[in-house]
């Protein structure tokens, strides 16, 4: 990359209390206007849009960007070790405490939908959460994680290590469904 | 994107005002999982751990996947012709609203690289806004926009369609640091 035009993200900065919070609060605009372009997108190519599909596209990495710069200025990007931590402690969040109460709430007012979007969720950030946590001790120890693909059904997000199951054993679609990392 | 594996999302859903705070809780807890994660995944590729780094984009996508399921069981995800105008009317409150009152505080905080942050961001939401606004009249009338290149400065976020500047005018990041899409 040619020097004289050289940039990198802002730093991190530990100032005011009141920024902190509108920084916290621009992450999280940023983050859901990002995934919302993407979940547009997929639309947008149903409905035979393929160049606003990309437009949508374009546009929720600029929000990613923005996402990450903010993130930056709050100090919360560490170390891979420290990352997998912070991972591994909203994983454990979300599945102790935030879809238990969000789950208890859909129950009594017979949301169905909801409550399977919250198992779904629920389910895969079990899986996470275990990921996470054995990645997390080979790291500990200077190791990568094995070379293995990383599969998750585009319906649910059940995440697997290796092989593809016939039919996911959360939602029921067909392993070839899956996406490879 | 088949019929069956529609089927299998969760369905759209009039959902009690509860059960719906829940959702929309969890879309932004998800939709800011999946922007860390890639960010994480990054920071994983820097240390030299290409396979924690894939992991992260591979769980940064089942997040997506439920961000997702959580955006249409709040019948948030409709028409191109729709989705636009929504995009746009988020970008709009972006650059009227949200930024201008989080750049007086930082100011007014001294915090110098939220500034930069927050200025970043708002210069993109005014390109976006109007590409949102293009693209809504043609889908209006059932057009796609052109087939030009649209691309991404990977430290600002600035967007523009068809050629890329030899720097950015945003951050002066050189044009080797746009994303095409």
């Amino acid at each position: 990359m040619s020097d004289p035009f050289k940039n990198t993200p802002p730093a991190p900065e530990d100032k005011g209390a009141m920024t902190a919070e509108n920084i916290a609060a621009a992450v999280a605009g940023e983050s859901q206007a990002s995934q919302k372009y993407l979940a547009f997108a997929d639309v947008a190519d149903v409905e035979s849009y393929p160049n606003v599909a990309r437009l949508f596209r374009a546009v929720a990495y600029a929000e990613s960007m923005h996402a990450r710069n903010h993130l930056s200025v709050l100090g919360k990007i560490g170390t891979t070790t420290e990352n997998l931590k912070a991972a591994w402690g909203g994983e454990t969040f979300e599945i102790d405490e935030m879809y238990p109460a969000y789950d208890a709430v859909a129950k009594l007012q017979e949301n169905k939908s909801a409550q399977t979007s919250i198992r779904y969720a629920l389910k895969a950030e079990m899986d996470h959460q275990g990921i996470y946590d054995s990645t997390l001790k080979g790291v500990e120890g200077d190791k990568d994680l094995g070379a293995e693909p990383v599969r998750v059904c585009p319906i649910c997000g059940h995440t697997v290590i290796g092989d593809a199951p016939d039919e996911c054993p959360q939602c029921g679609t067909a392993g070839s469904y899956f996406k490879e990392f | 994107m088949d019929e069956a594996f529609e089927r299998r999302l969760p369905k759209r859903e009039d959902l009690n005002a509860m059960t719906e705070a829940s959702l929309k809780a969890a879309f932004a807890g998800e939709s800011q999982a999946a922007e860390k994660y890639m960010v994480f995944a990054e920071q994983a590729e820097e240390e030299g751990f290409p396979n924690i780094a894939k992991l992260f984009r591979a769980i940064s996508f089942a997040e997506t996947r439920h961000a997702r399921n959580h955006l249409r069981v709040m019948k948030g995800i409709n028409s191109t012709a729709d989705n636009l105008a929504v995009a746009f009317a988020g970008e709009s409150f972006e650059i009227d609203e949200m930024y201008p009152a989080y750049g007086e505080i930082a100011k007014a905080q001294k915090n110098a690289q939220a500034s930069r942050s927050i200025k970043y961001a708002v210069k993109a939401e005014m390109d976006h806004k109007w590409m949102y606004s293009e693209a809504r009249e043609k889908a209006v009338d059932g057009k796609d926009i052109a087939a030009q290149p649209v691309s991404v400065c990977l430290i600002c976020g600035h967007t523009v369609i068809g050629d890329v500047p030899d720097k950015c005018p945003v951050c002066a990041a050189a044009k080797e640091y746009y994303r095409t899409f």
